[in-house]
């Protein structure tokens, strides 16, 4: 029971991590290695956006988020622009400007080990005799909410149209109208909401570090690599694999083989099916 | 007219670029001032902490006119320089660069603090031993090899110094009585270990799984968690399932909070003991886990690190960092940095000169109270001297987090408090 339990919750945490990196090189084929770091420093902005501006914590995640999604269009606008199709240089800046961010962090004095965000409602619960905390219930319920928005968006809206028109084919999206630049500016910007939202569901159960951001991108790319890239489905069906696989790791064999896990997720998948799961667009140009 | 001007402008300029130096050295040359590099991971408790009470240490110093070297008063400077050897990833040579940079560059006089990480720390030994220049490791570094090399190569790393903890002492000396005294106290006698996948903490989870099962008590599981671990739920049922009675915690990562924080929420009814948990360690902890680090124990190596009264100079050393930085001295190498400091003017004074070899021999005749204890180093391998009475020796500090409070609970001799268990391990 401990295993499905604590399953489900780690797979809910891994696909929050890795659906806004998912997204963002799902539609505009840019790998946004700056995604770690957008998630700590979503962490600090709520954190200061508390305790130095004294605002309400629900204000203090709205206001975040959107900044996010600023800072996150903003670095497509000013920086990716440049270097747009050219991937060696996709990645290049995008970790760069993701080191160059945390660094600023550590040293604008966000260091240490006591900076953390409220739980949203403290408590646990018992389930099958299992205890769990109200905050990774949460984790799950906001899981749910965003993995069915994205399904909704994307079918249902124009933008969403749009954004599948631009995963499935940019050149024929953009010969139907589509103005690509402008879709790959909202996509950072959702991609920079979505790893803020994941920091504001999953901050409040530990604390705050600079380090936290290295972390989130291994696993971001190791729950993209498996479900191949750019396929949110993949991202989440993915995420379900390796979160249950790490529990069960624990449970079974040892607890440090955890992260070797993810690590060892990518080398398989990279062997086996280069493409991964779900990765049509890949998995064509293999064919080809 | 013009050509005599332009050359008198010449020449003074000439003699004013030549003379320049002159007048800087004439104004220095009565105060120059002693500097201590101070290479720390400054990013990380073990490195800030030691470099706030090292300039804490040499203002205090300085206010009553520096230390006097022959017949000359002469001020202190710390010049830190941040070594990043806490950080995943980070080579052992960028610490040794910033070693030797405070060496040739900054012409370091002495080294205090660090390398932090003990790999580091042991690199920069040969370095320490090529330039003759004395250090006094004072944070993070805990590995018994460090005194273990000084006492097996003495003419070599004779410039080495420790006024800091080491596991072996830790181990066998505090964390050990503590766990018998838990053991008297309570019946409690199942003991479940939480190690980080780090070299210091497997070793020091096995060292004492080995110890405690001599003594009586059963060893019911052992984790290992790799660096960056953000979910420990399985672990911690495990412990519950195998009826743990104490969890041994050894982690110097920031997310042992979250183990704290789940052990609290799943109220799992075993004792945290964090033999080494720097979460836990700094006063920010309370408010950073909202309360549910309440009852957790932890080390910080040295007494001062948390309030008490281990000696006259303890509360003293606390209230002085309080006023200067606005919190009680942070963890593990705070009381230590502080005190290699004035360890150091005292072997200097005696010296009467900076001579390194003169350093070392008065360093080994130091017999100083200080903040945790007697300082007195063995002169065979350098390592300060330890001991759970503070007039014999230095002495650690394990506290447990009350109230919102760290009160000191071990050794018997400075606690100020008793060890209490959380009320859903009461039966």
């Amino acid at each position: 029971m401990d295993i499905l339990i604590y399953g489900i919750i780690n797979s809910f945490s891994l696909a929050l991590m890795a659906i806004g990196f998912t997204l963002v090189y799902g539609i505009s084929r840019l790998p946004n290695f700056a995604h770690g770091a957008l998630y700590v420093v979503t962490g600090f902005l709520v954190w200061s956006l508390i305790n130095l501006l004294k605002l309400n914590y629900l204000v203090s995640i709205l206001l975040a988020l959107v900044i996010m999604g600023l800072v996150g269009a903003a670095i497509y606008r000013f920086v990716l622009i440049r270097v747009r199709g050219m991937a060696t240089s996709e990645i290049i800046a995008t970790y760069a400007l993701g080191l160059a961010i945390l660094e600023f962090l550590r040293w604008g004095g966000f260091k240490g080990m006591t900076y953390t965000l409220p739980v949203f409602i403290e408590g646990s619960v018992t389930i099958g005799g299992i205890p769990v905390d109200l905050q990774r219930i949460i984790v799950i319920g906001i899981g749910i909410i965003v993995i069915s928005f994205m399904w909704l968006f994307t079918h249902f809206s124009k933008t969403g149209l749009a954004f599948r028109g631009m995963a499935q084919d940019e050149h024929a999206a953009m010969m139907l109208g589509i103005d690509s630049d402008r879709m790959a500016v909202i996509a950072m910007a959702m991609g920079s909401i979505l790893a803020g939202l994941s920091a504001i569901a999953l901050l409040p159960l530990g604390n705050i570090v600079v380090e936290a951001g290295y972390n989130v991108l291994i696993l971001s790319i190791a729950v993209c690599i498996v479900g191949g890239l750019g396929s949110w489905v993949g991202a989440i069906i993915a995420s379900f694999m390796i979160g249950f696989l790490q529990i069960i790791t624990v449970a079974y064999i040892e607890s440090h083989f955890q992260m070797v896990v993810a690590l060892l997720a990518i080398i398989v998948t990279l062997i086996l099916k280069p493409s991964g799961l779900f990765g049509r667009q890949k998995e064509l140009e293999e064919r080809v | 007219m013009e050509k005599p001007k332009r050359r008198v402008g010449v020449f003074s300029l000439v003699l004013l670029l030549v003379g320049l130096p002159f007048l800087g050295h004439q104004a220095n040359a009565a105060s120059k001032p002693i500097v201590i590099g101070a290479p720390l991971a400054t990013a990380f408790l073990y490195g800030w902490d030691a470099e706030r009470a090292m300039k804490l240490a040499a203002e205090e110093i300085n206010a009553k006119g520096g230390v006097t070297v022959g017949k000359e008063k002469r001020p202190l400077k710390i010049e830190a320089i941040d070594t990043r050897d806490l950080e995943p990833g980070v080579p052992v040579s960028d610490a040794l660069l910033v070693v030797e940079k405070l060496i040739l560059e900054k012409n370091a006089d002495f080294i205090v603090g660090g390398p932090v990480r003990s790999e580091a720390a042991l690199a920069a030994m040969d370095l320490l031993s090529k330039y003759k220049k004395v250090s006094i490791l004072t944070t993070g570094a805990l590995t018994p090899k460090y005194h273990q090399r000084i006492a097996e190569e003495y003419d070599k790393f004779k410039y080495c110094f420790r006024v800091s903890g080491e596991v072996g002492w830790m181990v066998t000396g505090e964390f050990l009585p503590a766990l018998m005294h838990i053991k008297a106290k309570y019946g409690l006698n199942k003991l479940f270990i939480m190690v980080q996948d780090v070299a210091h903490a497997r070793g020091g989870g096995d060292a004492v799984a080995k110890l405690a099962s001599e003594k009586g008590w059963e060893i019911v599981g052992k984790e290992i968690y790799p660096t960056g671990t953000t979910d420990y739920s399985v672990g911690l049922l495990k412990a519950k399932r195998e009826n743990a009675q104490v969890i041994l915690i050894w982690m110097d990562m920031p997310e042992s909070s979250i183990l704290l924080k789940q052990w609290y929420d799943m109220k799992i009814p075993a004792l945290p003991f964090g033999t080494i948990i720097a979460a836990a360690e700094q006063p920010g902890f309370w408010k950073a886990t909202e309360g549910k680090g309440e009852y957790c124990m932890a080390s910080v190596v040295n007494a001062g690190n948390a309030p008490s009264q281990a000696t006259p100079w303890t509360m003293k050393f606390v209230d002085a960092y309080k006023k200067k930085y606005g919190l009680e001295p942070e963890g593990y190498g705070t009381s230590s940095s502080y005190m290699a400091v004035y360890v150091l003017k005292d072997a200097v004074e005696r010296a009467g000169s900076l001579n390194s070899d003169a350093i070392v021999a008065a360093l080994e005749k130091t017999d100083l109270m200080g903040v945790y204890g007697r300082i007195r180093f063995n002169p065979k391998n350098h390592q300060v001297i330890p001991s759970t009475d503070p007039k014999e020796g230095a002495v650690g500090t394990i506290f447990q987090w009350q109230a919102g409070k760290r009160v000191v609970v071990f050794p018997s001799t400075i606690a100020v408090g008793e060890i209490k268990l959380p009320p859903w391990m009461k039966k």
